[in-house]
Order: structure tokens, then sequence, then C-alpha cells
């Protein structure tokens, strides 16, 4: 039970992780290739909140806080360049996040921060993120319709003929990266007070592959496809642990194959078996 | 003195990256792609050679092997993975570039062992050349010649050829070039051909500099080096090369007097976001 | 898998039944976890070879109380999102002992999950000071990062006289655990640090640090790292002509060092756990079965995760296979057990004191050199 209970909310954080990306990804056609900086700035902030005796309603919003700052900050750099330029200055924000990390005594450097205090039960966590990714889905779905979805589409789209429209393209990548990044700091949080030990290592460009991965395997800008990447991507280990030595090969292989044969995705692989958009 | 040593450091290093991003720049300049599995051709130029060296005793024999094992996967992923992809939107080729780059290390973990491999007999790292205080061993004296002759050999191809001169062509406006009688799909197996014998030669290189060709070797250079593209003006060749030594030189300066702050691979992609904030089209890149 | 239970329980029921034979005992299952891909899939391939030599050598001399055991390998990639699943998996699968020949952050993240389920958990090799913190159920059977630091200090000061050091530090848990606990002892031993340098997990280029040696021009010199990136750092600091004496430590206890590093890792020093010269029968033994078996030479990490699981067939032989409390009972009482790694038994953090063996590098092989037995000194935390 408790296996499950815990794949479950690594599913769930996953889906949380991924729904923000798609945000800004999705929605807001901002490639992002550093995501889990911001799930680790959400950690660590709540860590020291939960460290410094706060209880777990203020750290884990604190470092959904703290995220989204960041975020925002990113997004005004996403003002500055575009497209490949902006996926290759996220890299280098997620590099940026751990090379800063690493050195900083008070952030605990390499040993990260311990004896973060826990104070749910594994039902509780995973019905505190299961909950939130509910919630993030919801929000995403209602995003798509409302007028500020069109808006993201349209930025997405074509930035000038937007812009020339008297779309606000700049507020909307901000917000897209608010939204985006404060999700992302609160898996954060709820990680960091389910692990009990954070470490700069679990917040690397790899983890913001993993990030990407189950956007565009679910299929960018669906929500439900979305959701269905992360729990794909966070069960397929689980499912292949009887090939142990070849699960990154499997993995890899799946990235490339989907791009290859169904660039969009679960999402889009639905659309061209029975007709109808994933929301 | 020390401060010389330092940049001499720098250029040195400034060379690998210049081999490795010279050729992420001629991909990304005509087919508009961040070629991230341009690391698997580096590191499987790196175990060509070093295959090569150790069964023939020769290590010249390892560059011609690398390259030509490196100019031949290249192309081969052209074909295979990006160019039935070139309408889709920039992101399915990066994805599928990273996906094809994490199954090839693990490819090359499973073939070779995870431990990684090292020549029996590496006489040009430990053959040193000393002069007023500054010594440089024979693989990084062969990594500046190797980098300075053969992006001279490309500037001389890109200039004074009639190949190089439909590449430049191709480059800057492909319809206009096929309608002159440019074959353009000839001009993107160029590209990765050339890219890719580069990328292996530097492989080699950098697997002798190391004494250790491992799976995971080149991710790191790789991701630089899409840095570097991105510093220089994506697509540019000479801002890529200025890029390259400025990378190399800030980041052997900076791991020694940045300690405390950043790390090594912090340090490159700081500068990058710095320059980028200030100059968004990059170093040499022409502005929107 | 609860059908196979089943059925292999109304095998052994039948078997008994209708024969006279003596029953077929199940054997016992010990989980095991290691990263067997990803970055550090190099120390999950020594790791997963010095668990199974364990388990093939306990089996051998008979087993546990009669029954064989066996290893429920599994894939972490060192990562800790892998090991929260996974070991609730090992829980959930009935499992009464688990070892990790992990680093610290996947271990670390599974330790707490094993002390809640009352499941006895032994790290290997991970160094992270909190991993045994995370309850009495936990252990480990190596040194702290600190602690080895500070035998490095005393090896330096002491033993080898030298007063000036450039530290060489990697960025990771060990190497500031390492460099950590040599500070704090260095002035104890009247060494002064004339300069340290730091490098990442991935670097293999040093020339801006070994020029800055060069003008540091220091008596000696501390490094820490793994044959990967320690060693073409000891090469390239060599092939530019520093000659001060280099000390490493057991992240340099593989022949894949000495295979990197050449020429230039003759007279490298390192403080370890692993003496190639002992006497000592089960030591003896480990280094030329792991040869035999797998055809390389042993290291460091095989060694640890060796000891591990020996540490952990002896809790069973004592506890019995059934119950963690007994099991983690068992283990808190071994005193002077004799393992690969030395004589070792555990106070009441979970922690084990054992002398540091310091081995040369001569001929293109590890050598004793001394051993640094000082339990004040190399006391682990109690706490």
């Amino acid at each position: 039970m408790d296996y499950y209970l815990s794949v479950a909310t690594f599913a769930a954080l996953n889906a949380i992780l991924a729904l923000g990306l798609n945000l800004i990804s999705g929605f807001c056609g901002q490639v992002s290739l550093g995501h889990a900086a911001f799930y680790g700035l959400g950690a660590y902030a709540a860590a020291l909140c939960a460290v410094a005796g706060a209880p777990i309603w203020l750290s884990i919003p604190v470092g959904m806080l703290v995220a989204g700052v960041f975020g925002v900050i990113t997004g005004f750099a996403a003002l500055r360049v575009r497209e490949d330029f902006l996926a290759i200055v996220t890299m280098g924000v997620g590099f940026l996040f751990l090379g800063v990390v690493r050195k900083q005594q008070w952030l605990g450097a390499e040993m990260g921060i311990a004896r973060i205090p826990s104070p749910l039960d594994k039902w509780g966590y995973a019905l505190l993120s299961i909950g939130a990714a509910i919630a993030l889905l919801l929000l995403s779905l209602h995003i798509r319709r409302s007028w500020m979805g069109r808006a993201f589409g349209a930025v997405a789209q074509d930035e000038d003929a937007a812009r020339s429209v008297g779309i606000d393209v700049a507020g909307y990548k901000i917000t897209a990266f608010l939204l985006g990044t404060a999700a992302a700091g609160l898996a954060g949080g709820i990680y960091a007070h389910m692990t009990q030990l954070i470490v700069p290592d679990a917040f690397n460009f790899v983890q913001s592959v993993t990030i990407l991965a189950m956007v565009v395997v679910g299929g960018i800008g669906s929500s439900w496809g979305v959701v269905a990447g992360a729990v794909l991507l966070t069960l397929m280990p689980e499912m292949f642990r009887f090939i142990n030595d070849y699960k990154l090969l499997v993995y890899g292989g799946l990235l490339l194959v989907v791009m290859r044969f169904s660039p969009g995705g679960l999402a889009g692989l639905v659309f061209r078996l029975t007709g109808r958009r994933l929301a | 003195m020390y401060l010389l040593e330092l940049l001499l450091v720098g250029l040195v290093w400034g060379c690998t990256y210049a081999m490795m991003a010279l050729g992420l720049t001629l991909v990304y300049g005509l087919l508009r792609i961040l070629h991230v599995a341009q690391a698997t051709v580096f590191t499987l130029g790196a175990y060509v050679g070093l295959l090569v060296a150790n069964h023939t005793g020769s290590l010249a024999l390892a560059f011609p092997a690398a390259a030509l094992s490196a100019a031949a996967l290249g192309p081969l992923i052209y074909r295979l993975v990006y160019q039935p992809m070139l309408d889709k939107p920039p992101y399915v080729a990066l994805v599928a570039s990273i996906g094809l780059l994490i199954a090839m290390e693990d490819g090359f973990r499973l073939l070779f062992g995870p431990y990684g491999l090292s020549f029996t007999r590496n006489t040009w790292f430990t053959t040193t050349y000393s002069w007023a205080g500054l010594s440089l061993n024979v693989v990084q004296i062969s990594m500046v010649i190797a980098a300075v002759g053969l992006l001279s050999a490309f500037a001389w191809f890109a200039t004074r050829t009639r190949a190089g001169v439909a590449w430049r062509a191709t480059v800057s406006d492909p319809a206009m070039a096929e309608s002159f009688g440019v074959g353009v799909s000839g001009v993107r197996y160029q590209s990765f051909f050339i890219a890719s014998a580069l990328a292996g030669v530097a492989g080699v290189l950098v697997g002798l500099l190391n004494n250790l060709v491992e799976p995971g070797m080149g991710a790191m250079i790789g991701y630089k080096g899409l840095a570097i593209i991105v510093l220089g003006g994506l697509g540019n060749v000479p801002g890529t090369l200025v890029a390259s030594l400025l990378l190399g030189v800030i980041e052997s300066f900076g791991t020694v007097y940045l300690d405390k702050l950043l790390d090594r691979d912090a340090i490159a992609f700081l500068v990058l976001i710095v320059i980028l904030m200030i100059r968004p089209q990059g170093l040499l890149g022409k502005a929107h | 898998m609860k059908f196979h239970h089943i059925a292999s329980v109304l095998l052994a029921a039948a078997l008994a039944a209708t024969s006279a034979a003596p029953v077929l005992a199940q054997s016992i299952r010990i989980g095991f976890h290691a990263p067997l891909t990803g970055f550090a899939a190099s120390d999950g391939k020594s790791a997963v070879q010095g668990a199974e030599l364990a388990v093939e050598q306990i089996n051998a001399a008979g087993g546990v109380n009669g029954r064989k055991i066996e290893l429920v390998v599994q894939d972490d990639q060192a990562r800790p999102d892998q090991a929260l699943p996974l070991a609730n998996k090992y829980i959930g699968d009935g499992l009464k002992i688990v070892v990790s020949g992990s680093y610290s952050g996947p271990t670390r993240a599974a330790a707490g999950v094993f002390h809640q389920a009352k499941v006895p958990y032994i790290s290997a090799y991970a160094i992270h000071p909190d991993i045994t913190r995370a309850g009495n159920f936990v252990f480990r059977t190596s040194f702290m990062g600190e602690v080895q630091g500070k035998a490095a200090a005393k090896l330096i000061g002491e033993i080898l006289k030298k007063r000036k050091v450039t530290l060489l530090t990697l960025n990771n848990d060990f190497g500031q655990a390492l460099t950590a606990g040599f500070k704090e002892v260095a002035g104890r031993f009247g060494i002064s640090i004339a300069s340290e340098y730091t490098f990442g997990m991935g670097d293999r280029q040093f020339g801006s640090i070994v020029a800055s040696v060069k003008k540091d021009d220091p008596e000696i010199l501390y490094v820490s790292g793994y044959f990967f990136n320690g060693g073409p750092l000891v090469a390239q600091l060599r092939a530019a002509g520093v000659t001060a004496p280099i000390v490493g430590t057991e992240g340099f206890d593989t022949h894949n060092f000495i295979t990197v590093a050449k020429d230039a890792a003759e007279g490298v020093m390192i403080t370890t756990s692993l003496d190639r010269d002992s006497k000592a029968v089960p030591m003896r033994k480990f280094i030329t079965d792991y040869e035999t078996k797998w055809k390389a030479p042993a290291d460091m990490v095989a060694a640890s995760t060796h000891t591990a699981i020996y540490v952990a067939a002896e809790g069973l032989r004592r506890g019995g296979a059934d119950d963690g409390t007994k099991i983690r009972a068992a283990i808190a009482g071994i005193k002077d057990f004799e393992v690969a790694t030395g004589k070792i038994g555990f106070n009441e953090l979970g922690e084990i004191y054992k002398a540091a063996q310091v081995q040369v590098i001569k001929g293109g092989q590890f050598r004793f050199f001394a051993t640094i037995d000082d339990p004040v000194l190399l006391a682990p935390p109690t706490k």
C-alpha cells in the first residue's frame, strides 16, 4: 500500500511540475529547459522556513512565492530573448541555480538541508499533492477557456501579430512564468517536507529535461495530456524495474520515438485516433 | 606569469569549445536545430579513436578513424531523426535530440562499461614542451593546431570554393539558393558531415587530455557548446569562435577567482545570461 | 508476486507432507539498491559485484541458519525521488532487511522510510552525516567523510611531517565532508592551509588549478575526488611538473585510478579501509575471490558493499529472518565482527569505528604504507 501511495505522490508532484511548465511552454510558447531550478527554489525556501520553525501551511506558500519571484525575473529575461535563445537561457538559469546553491554554506552547500520537519504522514502527502495537482489541472483547464488562455495562445503563435492587435505580450509572458514557476515551487515545498533532506543534485538539468519530457510526451499544450504524460513517465521506471539495466536506454528511445512519430504526444495520438482534441 | 598561464590554459580549452561549437552553429545556421545529440557524435569519435589507438598502437591513426566514424553518424542522425521533423515546431527536434543523447549515453555504457576506457600508451600527454615557464603537452598543442587548422580549412571552404559559396547561399536564403540550382539537401548532409568530423576529432583530443573516454563525456561540452553558439549569435561562425575562446578564458580565471561563489559550469552560463541581457542577439549576431 | 509467494508456501507444505525429506527452506531476501544507470553507474557496478560476491560466499559457506540468502537488486539512478518508491516497494514486498549500495541523496531519503517501517537499513558507503540520524534502524559500515579527513590530517602532519598543504576539494558531499574534517583538526597537527581550490564532479580539465598549485608551491597536496576526476587531476599535476606528494582518499581506491593516471599515480597515498597487504583472512578472501569472479581488481565500493551484506547476514543469523526489530537489535549488538574492511562494531548511532588504512601506489599496485589507529581522533559521532 505504502508503495502505491509513494508512487502516486510522485506522480502527482510530477503532474504539478509538468502542468506548471505547460503553462509556460505549452500555453504561452516559451520553451524552458530550466524548470527544475524553480522546483529547487521552492524546496529550498520551504525547507529553510520549516527548519526555522514555520508550520507547513506557511513554509509551502513561501516556497511558491520565492519560486514565483525568480520566475518573474526569468520572465523579464524572456522578454529580451526569444525561442531558441530563451531555451538556452533557461538552461543557463538551471545551471546557475545549481552552481550557486552548491557553494552557499547557509544553504548547506553540497550537504543540502537535512532534518526538515515532516508534519504529515504518507496519506497526508499523497492527498496534499494529488489535491494540488487536481486544483492545478482545473486551473489550467479554466485558463485555457478564458480570455487569458486565448491571449497566451496568440503570444505562442505569433508574438508580433499578438502585439499588433493590442495584446500585452510582456504582461502575459510574465504571468505565465509567474504561474508556472509558483506551481513548481509548490511541488518543491511538498517534496522537501516529504523527503526531509534536499540536496542540489535533485534539481539538476536531468530533472529539467524529465519535466519537459513529461510535457511533450503527454502533448504540449494539452492539460489532460500533460497529466497523462507525467503519470506515464513516473510509472515507467516502476514498470520497467525488471529491465533495470536498460531503463535509460528505453527512456531516451521513447522520447525520440514519440517526437519522431507523434510529435503531438499522447494528446496528438488521441486526436488522430478519435478526432477529439484533449483540452 | 601566473596570469599568462591562466590565459594560455583558457585559450587551449577555448579551442576545444570552438571545435565543438562550430559544428553546432553550422547545423543551427542551416536548420534552426539545437543539435544536443552532437555530444554523442563527439563521444563516438572518442571511443573509436581510443579503440583504434589501443589496437594499432598508433595515436595518429586514431584521428582519421574518429573523424570518419563521427562523420558517418552525424548525417545518419540528420536523415533518421531531424529530416522528418523539419516542418515541426523547434521543440520537437530539441526533445528528440535530448532523447537520442540519453539513449546513446546509456548505449555506450552498455557496450563499453560504466568505468570508461583509457589509452594504454598516451605518449602525447606525457611529452611536454616548456618555454619561459609555460608548459604545454603534445595533446594541448595538437588541440590548438587542430582547431586553427580545421577552422581555417573551413573558412577557406566557405569563401573560396564553389561548394562553400553554395553552402553560404543556402544558409542565408534556402529558397533563393535552390532556385539557383543549389542542392539544398546535399548542403545539409555536407554540414552534418563537417560538423560531426570536427566533433569526432575533438572527442579524441579530449579523451587524450583526460586519458579517459566515458559514456557521459560529451554532455557538458555539448551544453556549453549550445551556450557558446547562442553567445556568438546563433548561426554566426566568427561570433562562435570569439565566444568559444572568451568562455575558455573566463572559465580558466573563474575557476580560481570565483571559486567561493559559483562552480565552473555556472560561470559559463552566468556569462551567457549577462551578455544576452545586454546584447540579445549575441556577441556578433545581427539585431532583429 | 503474492501468488508466487503463496504458491511456493503451498509447494513447500506439500513437499513436507508427502516426503520424509527435509523441508526445502525458502531463501531469505535482502533488498539492495544501487545506481545501475545514470552518472554514478560505475560505482553502482562495483557495488553490485561486491554484494553478489558476498552472497555467493555466504551461501557457499552454508547460508544463514541453513537457508540461502538472495539479493533483490533495484536501480535508483542515484536519485532521491527514485529511492522513496523503491523503499516502500521493498517494505510492501515484506523484506526484513535492506542494504544501500548508493549515494547519500537516495540513501538518506530511503533511511527515514525504513526506520518508520522498522526495517533495518545498512548504508554501505554513502557518507552524509544525517543518514544514521534518520533513526536507530539505520546503520553505516563505512567511514564518515569527516572522520577520514581527520585521518588524512594526522597522516600529513604527524607521519609525513608536512606543514604547508594545498587542498583540492571535490564539490560534492563527499569532498566537502573530507575537507571539513581535515580543517577541523589541521591546526592540532601543525598544518597550515596554503590554499584551497574546488572542482566539480564533471570536471576533467584542471589547467587553472594546476597553474595555481605551481604558483602556491605547497609541500603536499590533499586531493578528494573519484578516479574519473581525481585521475586526470593527478595526471595533469604531474605532467605540469608538480612534484609535491599527493594524499588522496578512498575515492581513489580503485584500480581504475591507476589505469587513468598511469605513471603519475606512483607514490600517491590514500586513506581508505581496504588494506591490500593485509594477512587477515576475510580481507584476503575478498580480494582474491573478487578478482576470480569478476576478472577485475577489487575496489573500495565493492569492499564496503561486501561488508554491508556480511553485516546484514550476521544480523539475520543472530536475530532470525522474520522480525525487523530483532534483526536491528542483533546488528546493534555486533562487536569485533571481522569483515573485508576490518574489525567492526556499531556505536549507539549506528556508526562504526575502524582504523584507517594508508595505502601507497607502488609499481602500479596499492601497497600498505601505514595504519592510523586512533579511537579518539577517528571516533564517529554518537548522536
